[in-house]
């Protein structure tokens, strides 16, 4: 293997300003190997999210098992927060739901632990910044790894503030899988694109999340956008959920995220519910 | 003759310019250049470049320049694009490409071909006479022009620079002594040169850098000018506190130019930290004593001014807080919003309209009544800001209308914002009636049900009101669900949020719009008493009448100021909203701040009878105040306010809001504690600012409930009943 290269040699404006000297692509990215296999089957991963302690604990595991089980190549699991400001109303009620039920950020890595020993898909944790900072960005870092995470996901976490999980991802060996949008500019897709690993992960609409009938057409243009500036795997998420999606993104993104749909099975029908529309999404329904 | 004579060598260029632009205009015509101009990208943002992202770097403005009047040809440049791409490659955070044709060799071919080669923003560098010019800068994708003070009057000075503004663009503009920079100052100069080469001499003297530098106000981008041949001009200019450097000769000259730049942003990064740390550069030692001597001399510096001021803080980050903890979705609009107000703080048509309706609308400048009555039941003298009487009754109109005017030139028509009290949500709905806009307000649903009546108030001036029943319910999950709206409608929409808090620019623009508050209250208090304060008094939730009125006073190290927290039931009961006194840093709403939080991060509910300071986060240049200990905050409980709320309202014939009735809880035990350690002689002397955030009328039913004051089972009662049992 070869040694790590800089991301950034010699780059100018934002990036340099922002990005450390340092900083290095993720070597042995765990989502990159798991995208390229997805790409070399001609089809595009299926990247799955559950919040960890929907319903409770236990359901939360036993859904995250049976989506890994059924076709999902990566799983976020989301860290119930109290002011989940880019969440709609679906997501936001069950992890309100989790939250009265009393779940804990250590129980996302019981969770993940499930999907890493459990399943073939590849487990990610997907948090709003500030359970992190309290746990501390080094001690959440670790004990993300001994679970066997491989990143983590950030939705209000811009690279621009991201010191210290440049230096403790790099640490232990994880992937930084920061958001764009369609506003993003050149100059920041440029920086946030070099400040990435694993995959970069583009919104697909101006809006919070919840399933949607139509899939913009401005996500075709995030992705295009994102590849231009240097990005080597994008997934899409935002307002996808069901195969006809998946299909229609999967024509120009390297993964397609689901999220409010699968929360909505799980509170529906349980664990064989998300089982079933994994297998549904996935194309082996 | 906009032209300033000076006699000098600059005199006989500007001859040779004037004869050059004559012979381009008759060629290509100023409408001509105009179109050109409005058809080209927006100019890239060169004073954020130059200033850099982080206040520890020192920025290099790198020049393609072919020859000079002091040294002759310097480099034979076949290729100007390529040598600014290396530039660029080196870390240049901008670059200035030498247009004047006579002396310096340069042209607009070679700025074209630089504007073709790099991404940063590139400087137009010419002796700027004539508006045609900066037209003409921009229509060729200039970002950035050169001003010189010395070479134009002060009516010429000014004009040039709205026009550049307006263009989008920024001025360098250039000095070269202390009239010059007071006078580049007085015109709102955002980055300021000083050049170390002599007019009249062409001699280049480094030190008058160091002698100059600490004149120009901190939040101005700073650059030295002249006089590099190596790192230790660089060393000596950061170490006087230059952002930027700005140099040429050496590059052309270099056989590895990005190398040097990337050497020079080192070593002026490691000076410049010496100087963030107060220390000065050794050659300039015996000199900078002399002139602390001399200041020393002349009395106190004016406030505001001077190094180590606390004034004016920029963002985005107050110390450790502040900052920008945001959803990529919602960077573009916090950038144009910030671009938006820094062109507006320095654009007099803006100030005048903002002047004109903080007059003639809400009726500033507001009061400052002594409160005798109230005063000698305390114990002290107290004097209280009137915000009470601003029209929709309470601070929060100065905000509204320095952000629904930015919104206007942002050309967005709807105002979203969240409201606790409903103050903050019935002055946007007025605002939005005001500019013809459309308006939604986020309110918790408990909140809409303790302010029954405001709610009404804002549906009459035609706002829609929407209570967000999430989480708990109250002001922190109607900021969550404004922020939600916001990410899906940025394009039309302005979220004028209503507290010094949140992602920048946010915190330092909601106290830009109430520093008036501070400013009046300090010239009126002057006037009234012959003095300064002993204390300023204001009740914190968010915080924005505090930091509005502390603002005026941060700099008189002699005035204390304390900043009132809900304590609800008690600290120790855990139902309070003392978010500094109990809190603990976090990330909420997109800054680092104090939070009321539990281990794992999760925000914890906060408790208080008033629904304005409601909130478990506070803005972060509060936070920043607490750490470094320059505000004192203290917790006041419900029964506290409560009963100050009644004292205020018996002795004055002066109903305040619950929220205010914090401060003057807060000066009611400072003045306690006065009279036990002084004496009540002496304590009877000291003088308490009270800011006066907002009248009580809208809180008349809880507090007729809470006084039992209501017959049973009425309906106001009831009304009241809901408001007490939060």
């Amino acid at each position: 293997m070869s040694a790590p290269e800089s991301v950034r040699p010699g780059v100018g404006g934002l990036a340099e300003r922002i990005l450390p000297k340092d900083l290095t692509r993720n070597p042995d990215s765990k989502l990159a190997a798991r995208i390229a296999q997805c790409k070399a089957e001609g089809r595009p991963a299926l990247v799955g999210y559950l919040p960890a302690g929907y319903p409770t604990v236990e359901e939360s595991v036993e859904a995250a098992v049976a989506l890994g089980q059924n076709g999902a190549d990566i799983i976020e699991i989301g860290i119930p927060y109290s002011d989940p400001v880019m969440d709609g109303t679906v997501i936001q009620n069950a992890t309100t739901q989790a939250l009265a039920n009393g779940v804990r950020v250590a129980d996302a890595f019981t969770v993940v632990q499930a999907v890493s020993e459990r399943t073939d898909a590849v487990p990610v944790v997907m948090t709003y910044w500030n359970p992190v900072l309290q746990t501390g960005v080094d001690e959440f870092s670790r004990r993300l790894r001994e679970a066997g995470g491989a990143g983590m996901i950030t939705p209000d976490l811009i690279p621009d503030e991201a010191g210290d999980w440049f230096e403790a991802s790099q640490k232990y060996g994880l992937d930084r899988i920061f958001l764009v949008a369609p506003s993003t500019t050149r100059e920041r897709m440029d920086m946030t694109v070099k400040a990435s690993s694993g995959f970069v992960y583009a919104v697909s609409i101006m809006g919070v999340t919840g399933a949607r009938d139509q899939v913009s057409s401005a996500a075709e243009d995030v992705v295009a956008r994102a590849r231009e500036a240097g990005a080597e795997n994008v997934c899409v998420g935002l307002g996808v959920s069901n195969r006809g999606h998946v299909e229609e993104i999967g024509a120009y993104a390297d993964g397609v995220i689901v999220g409010t749909a699968l929360v909505r099975a799980l509170g529906e029908g349980g664990p064989e519910a998300v089982g079933r529309l994994a297998a549904e999404l996935s194309g082996r329904g | 003759m906009s032209q300033q004579r000076t006699n000098t060598v600059l005199d006989q260029i500007i001859e040779g310019v004037r004869e050059d632009l004559e012979a381009r205009r008759a060629v290509v015509s100023l409408q001509q250049l105009q179109r050109t101009a409005k058809a080209q990208a927006p100019a890239l943002d060169a004073e954020s470049a130059l200033r850099g992202e982080e206040p520890g770097s020192v920025q290099v403005l790198s020049e393609v320049k072919r020859s000079s009047p002091s040294k002759g040809a310097l480099a034979d440049i076949a290729d100007p694009a390529a040598l600014a791409a290396s530039y660029e490659q080196g870390g240049a955070s901008a670059i200035s490409v030498l247009t004047e044709k006579r002396r310096f060799g340069g042209s607009l071919t070679d700025l074209d071909a630089v504007r073709q080669a790099v991404n940063v923003p590139v400087l137009r560098k010419d002796f700027t006479v004539d508006e045609y010019q900066i037209w003409e800068a921009r229509a060729h994708g200039a970002d950035m022009v050169l001003l010189i003070v010395a070479a134009l009057d002060d009516e010429t000075l000014r004009r040039f620079l709205d026009l550049t503004h307006e263009l989008g663009m920024h001025a360098l503009v250039e000095t070269h002594t202390p009239e010059e920079i007071e006078r580049a100052v007085a015109v709102g100069a955002r980055i300021i040169g000083v050049n170390t080469r002599n007019l009249k001499t062409l001699e280049v003297d480094v030190h008058t850098f160091g002698r100059l530098a600490d004149q120009i106000p901190t939040d101005a981008v700073i650059i030295a000018e002249s006089g590099v041949a190596g790192e230790d001009q660089i060393k000596l200019y950061a170490g006087h506190g230059a952002n930027a450097v700005l140099t040429g000769e050496v590059l052309v000259k270099s056989d590895d130019p990005a190398r040097t730049i990337s050497r020079f942003r080192d070593v002026g990064a490691a000076a410049r930290a010496d100087f963030l740390a107060g220390k000065k550069p050794p050659a300039a030692q015996a000199e900078f004593a002399a002139q602390q001597l001399a200041a020393s001399a002349d009395g106190a510096a004016s406030p505001g001014s001077g190094e180590g001021s606390l004034k004016n803080a920029p963002g985005p980050y107050f110390g450790d807080f502040g900052g920008r903890w945001m959803p990529e979705s919602l960077v573009a609009a916090l950038d144009e919003l910030t671009e938006v107000f820094d062109k507006a703080r320095v654009d007099d048509e803006f100030q005048d309209e903002f002047k004109r309706l903080s007059r003639d609308y809400s009726g500033r400048p507001s009061l400052l009544t002594e409160a005798k009555r109230f005063g000698e039941s305390i114990g002290a003298r107290v004097f209280l800001k009137r915000e009470d009487l601003n029209h929709t009754g309470s601070h929060k109109i100065n905000n509204v209308l320095g952000q629904a005017l930015l919104a206007q030139r942002m050309g967005k028509n709807r105002l979203i914002a969240e409201t606790g009290a409903g103050q903050h949500g019935v002055a946007t709905a007025t605002a939005a009636a005001l500019f013809g806009m459309e308006c939604c307000i986020y309110m918790g649903e408990e909140d809409t049900r303790r302010q029954a009546l405001n709610v009404a108030r804002m549906r009459l001036l035609g706002a829609e009101v929407v209570p967000v029943s999430h989480g708990s319910a109250t002001l922190k999950d109607a900021i969550n669900e404004a922020l939600r709206d916001w990410v899906a409608s940025v394009d039309t929409t302005h979220y004028l949020l209503g507290t010094a808090a949140g992602p920048h620019p946010f915190p330092a623009m909601v106290r830009y719009f109430h520093e008036q508050i501070g400013e009046e209250a300090r010239e009126q208090i002057l006037e009234k008493a012959g003095r300064l304060p002993d204390a300023v008094t204001a009740c914190v939730g968010g915080g924005s009448n505090a930091i509005g009125i502390f603002h005026g006073f941060l700099d008189d190290a002699e005035v204390e100021l304390y900043g009132n927290e809900a304590g609800g039931d008690g600290v120790d009961t855990g139902r309070h909203a003392a978010t500094i006194t109990l809190g603990r840093p976090g990330v909420l709403h997109g800054a680092k701040t104090f939070l009321m939080q539990d281990t794992d991060g999760q925000t914890i509910e906060s408790h208080s009878i008033s629904a304005g300071l409601d909130y478990p986060a506070v803005g972060p240049e509060h936070s920043h105040l607490h750490a470094i200990g320059r505000v004192k905050y203290e917790a006041i409980t419900d029964t506290q306010a409560m009963e100050a709320f009644k004292l205020l309202s018996r002795t004055e014939g002066i109903i305040p809001a619950i929220e205010s009735s914090h401060a003057l809880a807060g000066a009611r035990d400072l003045a306690g504690r006065w009279v036990k350690d002084l004496g009540p002689e002496a304590a009877a002397e000291k003088i308490i600012v009270v800011s006066l955030s907002g009248r009580g009328d809208k809180d008349v039913a809880t507090a007729a409930e809470w006084f039992d004051m209501l017959p049973e089972d009425s309906h106001e009662e009831q009304v009241g009943q809901k408001g007490e049992q939060l």
